[in-house]
Parts: structure tokens; sequence; C-alpha cells
């Protein structure tokens, strides 16, 4: 059995890697393209408006690397707001309903809340 | 017959044959022109569900052509407002007192009056916690909506009557171009929605929750304890209406910006959250002095399931990307089926209509939209009504977006939205299992090709 080339392994792997990159690249630079006119339309050109759009992606995370802000969670905490709204809902739907009850009493004479 | 059924039926035929006798020497646009100004006077003459009807109709090019489309747009204007002793009692009725002790002060002429409601200027005699935003204080400047005495009875009876009418006309083979039918179920939907005011205030809080982190939108807050089914009273906003625009630019509003944020909005309302503003029209968004885009009337609102969401995105990335395939395929998970034996046609189609209007200098959607749905039809393909009701509002938008800044590209708009709304939908463990494996047999496929 020929011994394993690990130099010509390693030569292929970085031939293939260099590939696909510059095939990235020109799919990054078609889909960052503004102008329609040079769009070809069909699913090659969501292929490369996505890819754009993750090339966008990527330099906000090396920003984000580099300002070491990276994983940080999100200064509002969702669950309150959401449960906050709910609440304000629910007060909301009590109003309301307080509004009709006094109409009635209103109807009947009853005055009181 | 009752007296409204022959009063409808002697309205029609009298402007139907004033139009004939008008119209005896015309062709093409201008006989067209002439039939839709009579369906118009006949709308206005007979008022009520027909006013209703009429404003349905003005935004559905698709369904009803350009001319009567075009000519029911005025049914949109103002509408003869009732006097306030009409209204008195319905607010005292529903909220238990006359309006002047409800209200710091109330305006008893009305602001603005449409066929289902008026709405009168009044100010809060004390503060009060909306549903989310900051609290509105004493003397905080409200409008208070109120439904027309009779509306909701005159509706609902002229919609029963249409009913019976549609049903005899088709008896006679008069419809076979247009479901009227269909148009009346929606109609009757939309209707009894917007008869309960409560429906519309607790749609408009969602969206105040929904935009909470947006400055450029703003809602307005909902007074519950003012509030019933037959009255609203909610923040009041200032601002210029879309028709009114030359004067907010001319306050430095940044239209360009507010056109392409409006366009943007509303894609969140329809792929996030799943609920969106089904009546933009110029009365109903304001551009406020500070420059944020204020929406009102929440009358009309179309809502949509999780996995619908991500049909509508996929679908609208296709028609951004101008592919075909994805189109139908997409559109076929929203009920939009087409037989195997139309495919090819309907395929070849669609393409030249996506390249003829999305694809040039600058993309026209409502052409396009409504090129779309007549095409469906054309072809005898079943449109469900809320695929057209979100095809006829995405082109609403992008003509709202237009009367912002006139040469926005509402497809341009779209592009960065739909491409990461789909990316981010690749991410989901359901989606990577399915695909990954198509993926790695595609990709040895091309290897060892």
């Amino acid at each position: 059995m020929a011994e394993m080339d690990v130099m010509r392994l390693f030569a292929m792997w970085m031939f293939t890697h260099e590939e696909a990159d510059e095939l990235m690249k020109e799919a990054v630079a078609r889909g960052a393209s503004v102008e329609r006119e040079g769009m070809t339309g069909g699913s090659d050109a969501f292929t490369d408006g996505f890819m754009a759009m993750v090339a966008e992606e990527k330099e906000r995370l090396k920003a984000e690397i580099a300002a070491g802000t990276l994983g940080r969670p999100e200064p509002e905490d969702e669950r309150y707001a959401e449960l906050k709204f709910e609440v304000g809902e629910l007060r909301g739907r009590l109003d309301q309903m307080q509004a009709t009850l006094d109409a009635i009493a209103a109807k009947l004479g009853a005055g009181g809340k | 017959m009752s007296a409204r059924s022959r009063r409808i039926a002697g309205t029609l035929a009298r402007h139907g044959l004033r139009a004939l006798a008008r119209a005896r020497f015309a062709t093409g646009a201008r006989r067209r022109a002439v039939s839709a100004q009579a369906w118009l006077a006949a709308f206005e003459e007979l008022g009520g569900a027909f006013l209703k009807l009429g404003q349905l109709i003005s935004v559905r090019p698709d369904e009803f052509g350009d001319e009567l489309a075009g000519a029911m747009a005025r049914l949109r204007d103002e509408v003869a407002a009732d006097p306030y002793e009409r209204i008195a009692p319905i607010i005292e009725a529903d909220l238990g007192g006359p309006a002047r002790e409800l209200f710091a002060s109330f305006d008893e002429t009305p602001l603005a009056s449409a066929s289902i409601a008026q709405v009168h200027a009044a100010t809060l005699a004390e503060p009060y916690r909306p549903v989310w935003g900051e609290e509105l204080p004493a003397g905080a400047e409200v409008v208070v909506k109120v439904i027309r005495p009779g509306s909701a009875a005159a509706l609902l009876a002229d919609i029963a009557e249409g009913r019976a009418f549609i049903a005899r006309l088709n008896r006679l083979g008069l419809l076979r171009d247009i479901d009227l039918t269909g148009l009346l179920d929606e109609f009757e939907l939309s209707v009894r929605r917007e008869l309960d005011l409560r429906v519309e205030g607790r749609v408009a809080d969602r969206f105040a929750f929904d935009f909470r982190h947006d400055p450029k939108i703003a809602v307005p807050r909902i007074v519950w304890s003012r509030t019933s089914p037959h009255v609203l009273t909610m923040e009041r906003m200032y601002g210029w209406r879309l028709s009114e625009l030359d004067e907010a630019e001319l306050a430095g509003v940044d239209a360009h910006g507010l056109a392409v944020h409006g366009a943007t909005a509303f894609m969140r309302q329809v792929m996030v959250y799943g609920r969106f503003h089904a009546d933009l029209h110029p009365s109903n968004l304001f551009v406020t002095p500070d420059g944020r885009i204020a929406y009102l009337d929440f009358g009309i609102v179309g809502h949509l399931s999780d996995e619908d969401r991500g049909w509508i995105g996929q679908v609208l990335a296709a028609f951004v990307y101008r592919d075909a395939d994805r189109a139908l395929r997409y559109s076929a998970k929203l009920g939009v089926v087409v037989p195997p034996e139309k495919i090819a046609k309907v395929r070849a189609e669609l393409g030249v209509l996506l390249d003829t209007m999305l694809g040039g200098e600058s993309a026209d959607f409502r052409h396009f939209g409504f090129g779309f749905l007549t095409l469906l039809r054309r072809n005898g393909i079943a449109v469900p009504a809320g695929y057209g009701l979100l095809v006829k509002s995405l082109a609403t938008v992008e003509g709202v977006a237009r009367r912002l800044y006139p040469d926005i590209d509402i497809m341009d708009t779209a592009k960065p939205f739909v491409t990461r709304l789909i990316g981010e939908s690749i991410g989901s463990p359901e989606t990577l299992r399915e695909r990954l494996p198509l993926a790695w047999r595609a990709a040895m496929r091309e290897l060892m090709a």
C-alpha cells in the first residue's frame, strides 16, 4: 500500500477551501448588488441574496467579538414584557366590564358601583 | 319582495338604464367608465351596506376592473354625520351617563364620519392607565368613536336582502364571471367584526405591543373605562393624512425613510406577528409631526397561523427573486392548488408576469398582484379569501408607500426582510433534520457527476 502524502492531502484541502471561498465571494458580490437589472431571477438569485446576508451577519459577528459584546442577553426581558401586556389586557377588560356594569346600574337606578 | 328590495332593484335599474342611454355610442373604457359612475350613483343613493360594499369593491380592481374600483374609491370620503342628538343616547346607554359627565369636555360636532361610525373629540376627566404605554393624564385629548344609530340593523338587513338578490341574479345566470356570494360572505364577516368596537380596541392594543421596540410606529392608546361594543375611546393622534403629505414634506419629514419603514413594518405584521392591518388607505394612516407613522382604524385585520406565515414568507421571497417554481410550490401550501395538467402553462404565464412587472427598473407589485390573481382565475384556480386579502394588502402597502415616496421599490424593500426570514427558518431543528440529508446527497451527486 502506497504511503499517504500528507502534504498532498493538505494541499487538496487548501485548494478545495480556496475554490469554495472564491465561489462564495462571487455569490456574496452578486447578492449584494442592488441593481435589479443584474439579477437573473430564480432560485440562484435567492441563494446569492442569502449569501450576501450571511456575509453581513459575519461582519456584525466580527464587530461583536471585537467589542466584547458577543452573547450578552437582550436588555429587556421578553417574558416580563409579555406578562406585563397580558396583565394590562386583563386590566383593560375589567375596566371595560366595569363601564358596562356602571351603565346597567345607572339604567336600573341602583346608582352605586 | 320587501320595500327595501323593491327600492334596491328600482334604484339599480334606474341608474343602469340611465348609463345605457349615456353610453349607447361609447365602447371599451368609456363605456366601462359610464357604467362605473352609474353603480357609484346607485350605491350612494342606497346608502347603508352599499356604502361599505362600495368601499370593499374599491380595493378589488382584480375582481371588478380599474374603472369600477376607481369610481367606488369616492365612497371612502366623508359621508354625512348624524346629529349629536342621535349619538348621545348610544353613549348614555352603553356607558351609563351623558358624554359631558363622562369626559372633561366633549365636542358635539363630529370630527369625521363614515358609513358605520362617527368620531367626536373629547378630553379625559381623569387619568387612565392603558394596556400598554404611558398613562394618559386627566385632560388628555381623545377621540370617541360611536357606532351610528341603526347602522348595524340597516347593514345586516341589507346583507340579507343582498343575499336574496344575488341568488336571483345567479338563477338568471347573470353573474357567471363574478363571485358575488363569496364577496358578500367576506363582507358580512368584516362588517360583523366592525360592529363591535371592542374588537378594534383589542387589536390596537396588540399592535402597540407588537411594535413596542419601534420608535417610528405610533398606535393610539385605548381608554377601556370609556369603551363598549358601540363606543371606542382612544388617544387622539395629530399629523398629516397621506393625502396631505406635501405639508409634511415641507415640515422636513424623511419621506423615503418612512416609506421604507412603513412597508417593512407591514411585512413584519404579516410574517412575524401573523396579524396585519388589512384596511390601509390614506385616511387610516397619519404621518406625525415628529416623523412617525401612526396607524388608525383597526376595523379590518387579517390573521395568519404560524404555518401560513412561513409559507407566505416563501411566496414573497419567490416574488422578490422572481422564482415561479417556488411561488407555485408554496402557494399550493396556502390553498392555491394548480392541477398537474395546468402547472406548465401557469408557471410560464407567472414567469412572464414576474419578469414584466417585477423585473424592470422599478417593480410594480400592485399590477403584478392583481395580474397574478387574474391569471389564477383565468385558469380556473380557486383563490382562498385569505390569500386574496394578503395580495390585495401588499398591493395597497405599495400604493401607500408610493404616496410617501413615489420612487420606492417595494420588492427591493422586501428583499432583505424575506431573505433573512427564510434564512432564519433554515435554522429550525425540523428543517435541519429534513433538509440536511438531502443537502448532503445533493453535494455528493455534484461531486460524483
